[in-house]
């Protein structure tokens, strides 16, 4: 058996199907106070399983593995202004945890220090300079407002377009206040999962503009997550006052609208985005592959040019802790070497099952079957399956054709030709000399 | 009484001199093979009974494969850990006769109960055929000539270093079995065109046959023989004899050569046939028009002619350029057309150019490869024209033709090797029989020990040719005395034993080096040194790496790299797909992020260098860059340019005044990782590149999608492993790339305090304390 099943990227860290299981979470603070205001973020998480361990961000004793074994499957940093990390922790060590498929939730704040600037930049992410701030002054809060119209209203409107991340987009505005995150633009893995509006900007509230500022309009980014090609997750918020109690509970009131709502949406985003960004929801994996030709069940050392061949790939999908089929419409295959010789639409069989038939192309050499599944929100599907596809052997050519038989009439009339014509020559000449030279001598 | 005496005793003598010289003959030819297996054998006790070079090696490893999973498995094997992700078929890609003849001789030494391993037989093959060789050499200069410019040649052949080249024991080639079925075809033909017999004929026709499954060099036989028959035609030697042997030779060995899977319909679709059938259509018509002749008056048969002939010719012209024009023959073949201008293949085909057995010989080699004989074989070709006959017409257009041949190409030294021991054994039996004629007796006391088989060639030559050569130089040699002679004589041994001499060292040190195992000698005390950094590579690839993973490398080291590490690779010595080549190529002579583009669109896992800059191995990667260039620009010349890889001044240098597309491209940084920290000395700087003399121009640089994975002792292979696309997990902004600039933050941890910083940490008042220090203040 040749063929080899690559099922990469699913990553086991998270796949742990065990729901009994705890999942150990380190939460890093810088100020103890913050334990208590946002008490309701962190009672939802543990209501979950989430096993919660509060430190200080810059705790002599920190660790996050211990024989080259991590301690927490997730990290959460709701420690806007640390400078540097305690212990063992620092931005190389939360990278290579990211790496090693660990999931992060991070949150700034207008004086965000460098260690959570460092880890950002790291992501592809930039925090917009010390002290600026978010401001609308067309969508800030009517109540909570200081005056410097950083306590923002964000419209749902403005979250990403993925019900799996950020749940529905039908929810009561959202409260926000902080600085704002700028993204790589050529990083094509960053998604911003709520922007702001088209009349704020990113700038120091007190101080008069001068410059440029670095995030204006929508281009200012609220919340930006980046999933890692290993599947790890990874949010970056840029107000931790978004997950605070204060700002799920208060009263909304945008200021030249007369609406109130008596509670913001905070609270439905914040545990969709939690949900998404600690493994909860849009897990996917393949379960298995299958290929075989057509009317037999399995696979050959290889395959024949223009055999028709079928192949079925089980996906399934992680829903409320358990594997369940996944259902979708869109699960493309290719057939590739080098370049994809085939490429269909996958139907689905049942049961999270999915199946494409075709005819293998008349060309042989080494093929890949190919399954690309990349969707935002879900994470990335890659299954590769190589097969070699061989020419016909010596005796799979046809024969007999039809075209050949004139051929094959004129070696057998030839070959009968000269048969009758050494016959003749041998026999005919020489009779009528020998019987000449018998009169002769008679 | 006397009579009856005289007429039985006769017939006696007649029989004992008749054993006598075939005693010699045979005596003289089973030396020859033992001769020419021993001194092929310096590799094998030099080093170990191992398959040599490159080609060799997928040899071997088609024939283990056709040994295990026998012969229709083998001629349907579809490789699909070659030519990644093309594989290749590699029944119809080869010529199997080699595969064959080893794979024959192992059955029936099993059969025999005698358990023999495959690569044992591989390795002893070619050394056991050039005893056939040997024997097939003297039959055919017997029939050319005599029996003793046969022995002579034969002696030749098994010791001349130009055959030697390429029947070393372990160099398990084409070549190695294709020159015995050369030699014998040219045999088998020369009998039947002196004979006229179908028997020989067909023969010679199932000699070409076996000769086509061995060797592609067939395309010389069959246009050799063509052009014999046409030369004697225009001789005015049309004889029935010749339309008989060719015309059964040319239909059988037509039929016959098709069947081979790799050859197909070429000799009926190819230009390079076409000769050959052009002069089997002449032939015919020659052999109705002399027909005619005797039919026809004078009158009737000239204008026939004329107008008859033109028509023909014209047609058959025009026939041959109709259907070249329409595709049904195939025009010239580039390494055809680089036969005609040596030129041709440099500018249009650099993936021929590129291999060194294809550069033009040197004048130097002819003599480094065939020594007095190269001096001696015009005297054979001048006695051979000078009584020409029909089969001495063959022997002089087959010199005329080689010598033009090996003229042009390294490698095709070897088919000139054997007409040159031809005529040299020609040469050097007419000048004996002139020399030895009178006085055998003394002669023989002189000869010494060495050189036996020539010996007694010598004195069964001078026995036997003396009457024939009686007659014509009589009036010569009675002018000189037998001091002359003798000095001449003794004069012509020296020189033979110096060739033995210069045919044993050429094979020693030139020929039967394994080229997979280095050796040097320790200047001080002469100790040797082997240097297996070949081998170790393999092996640790054969262990540490995938059973699937996929090794981009050179296309050189392709069958070495599916021969012992059994790794798929991308392009290998079989250089059928020059764009494929040319993908690598480019994967080479681009920056490290576009070579990255190609490696993993071609899903390689693994790189591997050859690099000789540590002990001075000059067969490397960087040497050969040059034409990795050149094959990548005839396939895209928009991405490379070979002019950017020089200096302005147009020379190709790796120090720092070397081009910076050479500088930082992939195969340099693959040679040189590393190695500017090197230092092979005390005196001498960092990163000195023994084999170019230069101190390397990039030293301090990192590898960003690659890592090393092993280097060999020497370092003369390098093995890279490419990075998976995911292990690129988060593409980080550099710290120039940032719009929001960064603060320099110097750590405050130190072993002993392990705190974090915290910036505007809430601190906790204590009390009044202070406040009352600062009232006490």
């Amino acid at each position: 058996m040749k063929f080899i099943v690559i099922l990469a990227f699913v990553s086991l860290l998270m796949c742990s199907a065990n729901a009994e299981e705890k999942k150990e979470t380190l939460v890093l603070l810088d100020n103890l106070a913050t334990r208590e205001t946002h008490s309701i973020f962190f009672k939802n998480l543990q209501d979950r399983d989430f096993k919660l361990t509060f430190k200080l961000a810059d705790d002599a004793g920190l660790v996050l593995s211990k024989y080259g074994e991590y301690l927490y499957q997730n990290l959460i940093v709701f420690a806007p202004s640390v400078e540097e990390f305690g212990g063992s922790i620092s931005v190389e060590s939360i990278t290579e945890f990211i790496d090693n498929g660990g999931n992060v939730l991070v949150a700034g704040s207008s004086t965000s220090g460098d260690a959570i600037r460092e880890l950002a930049s790291e992501c592809g992410f930039e925090i917009d300079e010390e002290n600026a701030a978010v401001i609308d002054h067309l969508n800030f809060d009517a109540l909570l407002d200081k005056g410097d119209h950083t306590t923002i209203v964000a419209s749902p409107k403005n979250l990403i377009d993925s019900e799996i991340i950020v749940g529905g987009k039908n929810i009561k505005p959202l409260l926000y206040r902080g600085t704002g995150i700028i993204a790589d633009r050529e990083n094509p893995l960053i998604l911003p999962l709520l922007t702001a509006d088209s009349t704020a900007y990113s700038y120091v509230p007190d101080s008069p503009i001068k410059e440029y500022p670095h995030a204006v309009g929508k281009g200012t980014i609220l919340i930006a997550a980046l999933q890692a090609r290993n599947n790890a997750r990874i949010v970056f918020s840029g107000s931790l006052y978004f997950f605070s109690d204060e700002a799920i509970m208060s009263i909304v009131k945008k200021v030249n609208d007369n609406t109130v709502h008596d509670q913001s949406g905070n609270i439905n985003v914040i545990n969709s985005i939690s949900r998404w960004v600690f493994g909860e929801n849009g897990q996917i994996r393949v379960a298995s592959v299958k290929h075989h030709k057509e009317g037999e069940k399995e696979p050959p050392a290889s395959y024949t040019i223009l055999e028709p061949v079928v192949y079925t790939i089980e996906i399934e999908q992680l829903i409320d802790g358990k594997w369940k089929p996944f259902v979708a419409n869109d699960v493309q295959l290719e057939f590739v070497r080098i370049d994809p010789f085939v490429r269909v639409t996958l139907k689905s069989i049942g049961g999270g099952k999915y199946q494409a038939k075709f005819k293998i192309p008349d060309v042989y050499g080494v093929y890949q079957f190919k399954v690309d599944y990349d969707r935002v929100g879900l994470n990335h599907l890659y299954s590769t399956t190589q097969v070699s596809v061989r020419p016909l052997t010596h005796t799979q050519y046809e024969r007999f054709i039809p075209s050949a038989y004139p051929y094959y009439a004129s070696a057998f009339s030839m070959m009968f030709g000269v048969f009758v014509f050494s016959f003749v020559f041998l026999y005919f000449k020489d009779k009528p000399e020998k019987a000449e030279v018998e009169k002769k001598t008679n | 009484m006397t009579e009856t005496l005289i007429k039985s005793k006769n017939p006696n003598r007649v029989t004992s001199h008749a054993g006598i010289s075939s005693l010699i003959v045979f005596s003289v030819l089973l030396m020859c093979w033992i001769a020419g297996f021993a001194s092929r054998l310096f590799a094998v006790i030099r080093f170990e009974s191992i398959i040599h070079e490159f080609d060799p090696w997928f040899n071997y490893r088609a024939t283990a494969y056709m040994v295990q999973h026998g012969f229709y498995k083998f001629l349907n094997w579809f490789d699909e850990r070659a030519w990644y992700p093309l594989g290749r078929i590699v029944g119809g890609t080869v010529y199997p006769g080699l595969m064959i003849t080893s794979g024959g001789i192992h059955w029936l030494l099993h059969l025999l109960h005698i358990p023999v391993h495959i690569r044992d037989i591989c390795v002893f093959l070619a050394p056991i055929f050039s005893g056939l060789t040997a024997i097939s050499t003297y039959l055919l200069t017997k029939e050319l000539w005599n029996t003793g410019a046969g022995l002579f040649a034969a002696s030749f052949i098994a010791i001349v270093p130009g055959y030697i080249s390429r029947s070393v024991a372990g160099s398990y080639d084409n070549e190695g079995i294709a020159i015995f079925a050369l030699q014998f075809t040219y045999y088998l033909w020369v009998k039947s065109v002196k004979t006229g017999s179908i028997f020989w004929a067909a023969s010679a026709a199932l000699s070409y046959f076996y000769m086509v499954s061995a060797w592609g060099g067939y395309v010389f036989i069959i246009n050799l023989i063509p052009l014999h028959v046409f030369v004697l035609l225009i001789m005015n030697r049309y004889s029935h004899r010749l339309f008989t042997s060719y015309t059964t030779f040319y239909i059988l060995g037509l039929i016959c050569s098709m069947q081979i899977p790799f050859v197909g319909f070429q000799p009926i679709r190819t230009s390079e046939h076409m000769a050959a059938s052009g002069v089997f259509a002449l032939l015919v018509a020659v052999g109705a028009l002399k027909h005619l002749q005797t039919v026809l008056t004078k009158q009737e048969f000239k204008r026939l002619f004329i107008f008859g002939g033109l028509a023909a010719a014209a047609v058959v012209f025009l026939t041959v350029v109709g259907l070249t024009m329409a595709g049904v023959i195939a025009p010239w073949s580039g390494r055809f057309y680089s036969l005609w201008d040596t030129g041709y293949a440099k500018i249009h085909i650099p993936i021929i150019a590129s291999v060194s057995e294809h550069q033009p010989t040197t004048w130097f080699s002819f003599f480094f490869d065939l020594h007095i004989l190269v001096c001696t074989f015009p005297v054979g070709l001048w006695y051979a024209i000078k009584k020409i006959n029909d089969e001495r017409v063959f022997v002089v257009l087959y010199a005329i033709s080689a010598v033009y041949f090996a003229g042009v190409m390294v490698r095709l030294m070897l088919t000139l090797t054997p007409v040159v021991c031809i005529l040299a054994g020609v040469g050097f039996s007419g000048l004996l029989e002139v020399f030895l004629k009178e006085d055998q007796q003394p002669v023989n006391k002189e000869e010494t020990e060495n050189e036996e088989p020539t010996e007694k060639k010598l004195y069964d030559k001078a026995g036997k040719i003396k009457p024939r050569k009686h007659d014509s130089n009589k009036s010569e040699n009675k002018g000189l005395g037998s001091n002359v002679k003798s000095m001449v004589v003794i004069a012509i041994m020296m020189i033979l034993m110096m060739f033995a001499v210069h045919c044993t060292w050429v094979t020693s040190n030139a020929y039967s080096s394994p080229s997979i195992v280095l050796a040097f000698y320790n200047q001080g005390d002469g100790t040797r040194n082997i240097l297996d950094d070949f081998r170790e590579a393999y092996y640790w690839l054969s262990q540490n790496t995938n059973d699937d993973a996929r090794v981009m490398s050179w296309w050189d080291y392709g069958y070495q790299i599916a021969g012992m590490a059994n790794r798929t690779t991308l392009v290998d010595n079989n250089t059928w797909n020059n764009s494929h080549i040319a993908l690598v190529g480019k994967a080479m002579s681009s920056p490290e992020e576009k070579a990255y583009e190609i490696m993993t669109s071609l899903d390689v896992d693994y790189v591997l260098v050859i690099f000789g800059g540590v002990i001075g191995y000059s067969g490397d990667d960087i040497n050969k860059f040059l034409w990795m260039v050149r094959i990548a620009e005839g396939e895209h010349p928009k991405d490379i340019r070979e002019s950017d890889f020089f200096t302005e001044r147009g020379e190709f240098r790796v120090d720092n005044e070397g081009a910076p597309a050479l500088l930082n491209c992939l195969m340099y940084k693959l040679s040189y990782y590393r190695f500017g920290d090197l230092k092979l000395d005390y005196r001498g700087p960092a990163g000195y590149d023994r084999t170019r003399n230069a101190v390397i121009g990039n030293k301090d640089f990192d590898l960003t999608y690659l890592e090393e994975a092993y280097t060999s002792e020497h370092w003369l292979v390098r093995i890279y492993r490419v990075k998976k696309p995911h292990e690129f997990n988060r593409p980080a902004l550099k710290t120039d790339e940032r719009v929001v600039s960064a603060s320099e933050y110097i750590t405050k941890k130190t072993s002993k305090r392990r705190k974090g910083v915290i910036k505007n940490r809430p601190t906790v008042i204590k009390g009044k304390r202070t406040a009352t220090k600062e009232k006490t203040n």
